[in-house]
């Protein structure tokens, strides 16, 4: 008895690194890293706070198709894309403050439906392999995002400010400039706490988000979602309708992340057109993963807990690496190569698990077969 | 039935959206207004004469301190703005209070607004002006680029 139970011991212990084994690797990461950039605890603080306030929404729209098995949602550069469109045209329209943000948000949701819907029809279509599916959509829509704000905007987009066009009369600048708008949703109930600036408001908005999904995984559509997570083919002979509940999860996820980028650039004060969007995705999800997140399994504490540990390996990363080796470039190659890593090493993961489980069941039902056999 | 009311449901959430963002272009726009302390000659002749200083607060936020020929500025958003103006008349004169509400017009980024005129009671015609930011002729193409390995698609 006490055999098993050291066993089941040793199992759940197992598990728990296993899970846990990159937050913490990121933790002790931090941890040698923090004394050796010798920054100040303030300074660190306020900037995870200041990171997590523009980060954190962004992370938030990557739930919602993870609990509906489709895994990390690169496509979430989609809405990325629809949330630059939005602020675009606010910027030339000079809607400025809180509402300028709000009406970016509006412009971006019917474009985020449409790329939603487009990108939910594709990976319905790629069942399996939604994660780099979704990778190369988001490649193959930044350049129809490019040809719309390099090529048509300007010119057949009604473009007024020189400030935002191109010389040459079409096309938007590589910077658009949001100072107007910069910091608005921040600094709207402002407090300092400490010397750490808080920005309550936006955090009241990211607890609003969090609210929101935790009632959407217990509504008919989370439910059908989880269940489509869990077994497709179960799902179906449930009466589920598969293919819609998967494209409703990825219209959810990119409006969400349309919102989120708006949130994300208003405190950046400034959009870089064509780039913006491109890292956004591999960030978060790294991000995501590093909070202990895994492809089929993500919930609000590891968003948290990525934010707070991935940008202060962002922060202390290139100090560190200057303090040791004289090139702070050094620091960043390292974070950039951990970043990457941290996505590879979950999808092996999630690769090597899922075989794993395969496997077991079709031993399982070997011993049944065998059993059977013995019987007769 | 519930087809029905579902339709009107969407309808009722698409309405209350375009609503929100019809209220937002009103309520958002931005303006740049500038404030002038300079003399001005009306099209009917009638002179308007600089005041010695003049101090502008928008929002209890002091936000120009004029002498006679300067000009100051404010970004405002929404088309009621109100400032209250003190005013120095003469070099050594006594300060007057004056607070002043104006409708600025939604078409035009930028205001220019003649303290003095305004101040004198003038025509809106005369006190207010379009700002127009003068054409710089850039020397070359701003090279756009569009991948984050920093490749420009012209040169």
């Amino acid at each position: 008895m006490s055999k098993k139970t050291g066993t089941t011991k040793n199992e759940k212990l197992g598990a728990f690194l296993r899970r846990g084994s990159v937050p913490l690797m990121f933790i002790v990461l931090c941890a040698a890293c923090i004394p050796i950039a010798g920054l100040s605890p303030s300074y660190l603080a306020n900037e995870v706070v200041t990171r997590m306030g523009r980060n954190a929404f962004l992370i938030l729209s990557l739930l919602i198709p993870i609990m509906a098995g489709m895994g990390l949602n690169f496509g979430m550069t989609l809405g990325a894309m629809a949330g630059e469109i939005g602020l675009i045209l606010v910027a030339d329209w000079q809607i400025v403050g809180i509402p300028g943000m709000v009406l970016a948000m509006i412009i971006s949701i019917p474009i985020s439906i449409l790329l939603g819907f487009f990108c939910g029809k594709i990976l319905n279509m790629a069942k399996g392999r939604e994660m780099i599916t979704s990778y190369i959509i988001s490649y193959f829509m930044n350049g129809v995002y490019q040809l719309v704000v390099l090529y048509l905007m300007g010119s057949v987009i009604p473009i007024k400010h020189s400030s935002i066009k191109l010389p040459r009369g079409y096309g938007i600048r590589n910077t658009v400039s949001l100072l107007e708008m910069r910091q608005k949703l921040d600094n709207l109930i402002p407090l300092t706490i400490g010397g750490v600036k808080i920005p309550v408001m936006t955090f009241i908005v990211i607890g609003l988000m969090c609210l929101v999904i935790v009632w959407f995984r217990r509504t008919k559509l989370g439910q059908d979602m989880r269940a489509v997570g869990q077994d497709m083919a179960v799902a179906r002979d449930a009466g589920i309708n598969v293919e819609r509940t998967r494209i409703l999860s990825i219209i959810i996820s990119t409006v969400l992340a349309g919102f989120g980028m708006v949130i994300y650039l208003q405190n950046m004060g400034n959009i870089p057109t064509y780039t913006a969007h491109s890292q956004i995705g591999m960030f978060c999800i790294a991000a995501l993963l590093v909070g202990g997140a895994s492809v089929d399994k993500a919930s609000i504490g590891n968003v948290f807990l990525g934010v707070i540990l991935f940008h202060l390996m962002f922060i202390v990363a290139p100090r560190a690496g200057a303090a040791i080796t004289g090139d702070s470039m050094i620091g960043e190659y390292f974070r950039v190569f951990v970043s990457y890593a941290v996505i590879t090493v979950a999808l092996i993961m999630y690769e090597t698990n899922k075989r794993r489980a395969k496997s077991a069941e079709g031993e399982r039902l070997r011993q049944e077969q065998l059993k059977e056999e013995k019987k007769a | 039935m519930k087809s029905k009311r579902k339709l009107l449901i969407r309808i009722i959430a698409v309405a209350v959206l375009i609503g929100i963002a019809a209220a937002m272009f009103v309520v958002g726009r931005g303006h740049t207004v500038y404030f002038d302390n300079k003399d001005l000659t009306a099209a009917d002749g009638t002179e308007y004469k600089a005041y010695y200083k003049i101090e502008v607060f928008v929002g209890d936020k002091s936000v120009a301190k004029l002498s006679a020929g300067d000009r100051g500025m404010v970004t405002t958003m929404g088309q009621d703005f109100s400032m209250v103006l003190h005013i120095t008349p003469t070099e050594g004169g006594k300060k007057v209070g004056s607070a002043v509400k104006l409708k600025l017009p939604y078409d035009m980024d930028g205001i220019i607004l003649n303290l003095p005129a305004l101040l004198s009671g003038a025509a809106e015609e005369v006190y207010q002006d379009e700002f127009i930011p003068a054409v710089v002729e850039e020397e070359s193409e701003e090279a756009v680029v569009t991948d984050e390995f920093a490749i420009p698609t012209e040169e």
